[in-house]
Formats: structure tokens, sequence, C-alpha cells
């Protein structure tokens, strides 16, 4: 498993964007919208993180 | 922990202190160590956001903020963009001693460590300014405990942060990956104080 500097610079990048989008998008419409975004893209978030998981234990056991 | 070796005069070589630890992970121990206690630190920032949360849905005050106050998030997106320049530095201090650039790791360091101490001096200043305190109603007291819970991570990493530049300016560091894992740990520890930051800010301040 590969966890460096360069990793989790990555994801400080793509968390970023995603914020800076939804900034824009709740300023443009409201609240609400916003945390019904947010709340989306924390959930895809899981999805992802335990897939990830999921595919490093196959390969940890295999 | 380093184990001491002493050479006797007769040729046999004496261990002393405790034995190397067994490395049966993948991942070497300091990472990992930065790692689970990142992953301890979600959970407490997690805790604190369901407080948050719970206030603003399920109590649902008619106001938020309740009225008169209000949040300066013109000064809060100044912050944001200072903090997330840092992360840039921090990563370009990394590349470069990867490169063997010693003195474009210390500049990044160091413009790391700066960046970090303004964005810690204008929140001190924001909340000498803001116009309510930790005891005014729950909103007053969760805003203070998010922030003032990012702003102690803060801290915390410009102390790592201070180490890892007075050991740079030493020359202690190198292109090699295990001899500048001194910088990559309290790097992984800044990028996580970061990311934590942009959560807290838009959904503090923008949300």
């Amino acid at each position: 498993m590969r966890v460096s500097e360069e990793a989790v610079f990555r994801w400080v990048v793509i968390v970023g964007a995603v914020v800076a989008f939804l900034v824009v998008v709740t300023l443009l419409t409201s609240a609400l919208v916003g945390a019904i975004l947010l709340l989306l893209f924390v959930l895809a978030g899981c999805v992802h993180a335990y897939r990830w998981a999921m595919r490093k234990r196959r390969e940890s056991r295999g | 922990m380093e184990s001491a070796t002493v050479t006797l005069d007769h040729g046999h070589s004496e261990h002393h202190g405790p034995p190397e630890a067994n490395q049966s992970s993948r991942i070497d121990r300091q990472t990992l160590g930065i790692l689970l206690f990142i992953i301890s630190e979600v959970m407490v920032f997690g805790a604190f956001f369901a407080s948050y949360f719970f206030l603003r849905v399920v109590v649902n005050p008619s106001h938020w903020p309740p009225q008169p106050y209000e949040l300066p998030v013109a000064v809060a997106g100044l912050n944001t963009a200072i903090l997330v320049s840092s992360s840039f530095t921090v990563h370009y201090a990394l590349e470069s001693i990867r490169r063997g650039n010693r003195t474009g790791m210390k500049l990044g360091l160091v413009v790391t460590w700066m960046l970090g101490a303004t964005f810690l001096f204008i929140q001190i200043n924001e909340y000498a300014h803001i116009g309510f305190s930790a005891r005014d109603l729950s909103f007053g007291t969760i805003f203070y405990c998010l922030t003032g819970l990012h702003g102690a991570h803060v801290f915390i990493g410009l102390l790592l942060l201070s180490f890892a530049t007075i050991r740079a300016f030493r020359g202690h560091f190198g292109p090699d990956a295990k001899d500048h894992l001194g910088v990559e740990v309290p790097g992984i520890y800044w990028h996580f104080v970061d990311i934590m930051w942009l959560i807290v800010f838009l959904t503090v301040y923008v949300l």
C-alpha cells in the first residue's frame, strides 16, 4: 500500500475543488441546495472509500 | 527505538536494549502512525460536526446565525485561500527534497510556516472582533468549538513544521524516501488540517 504526502496532497486538491464548487452553488442558490449536494458528495466519498478498502483487502489476501 | 550493539574484545557482539520492532506492515511505521492519528482526529471532528448539524437541523432555529450575529465570510474566505496555499508550499518543499534541492525545501517549509502563522493570527483577530463569545447561545459555543478545535490543530501543525524547519536548516534531510520522513509526516498532517478547514469553512461560514 503506497500512502504518501503526494496521495494526501491529491485529496487536498480534490476536496478544494469540491468545496469551491459547493460554495459557488450555495451562493447562487440556497444553503439547502448546498447542504444536499454536500451530503451527496459525502455519500460518494464513503462509497469510494469502501470500494477502495475492499479492493485492497482482496489484493492483500490474493 | 534504536538498539545498541557493543562489540566485545573477543569478537562477539552483545545486543543491548529491546529488539527492533517487527515491521509486518507494508507501510513504514511513521506514516502508519500519523495515518492512525489522523483517523482518530477525523472521529473527534465528526463528533463536533454532529453537534453542529444537530443544532442546525434538529433544533432548527428560525435564523442561522441567530440575529444580530454575523459571520465574517470574506475574512474566512481569505483565510481559506491562505491555508490552501500553504498545502501547495509544503508539497513544493517535499518535491524539492525528493529532487535533492535543499534550498527549495527550506524555502517551502519557511513559507508554509509563515502562511500557517498568518492564518492563526487572522483567526485570533477574528475572535477579537466577531462580537460574540462562546457563552452566547449554543451557536456561539459550537462556532468557537469547531473553529477553536481546528485552530488548535493548526497550532500543533506549526509546532511540527517548526521542528521540520529547524532540522532542514541543520541539514538533516536527504532525497531518499526514508531520509525525509521528518518532512513528509508533518506534510501529511498539514494537508489533513487543510482538508478539515475546507469542510469547517463550508459548513460554518457558507451553508
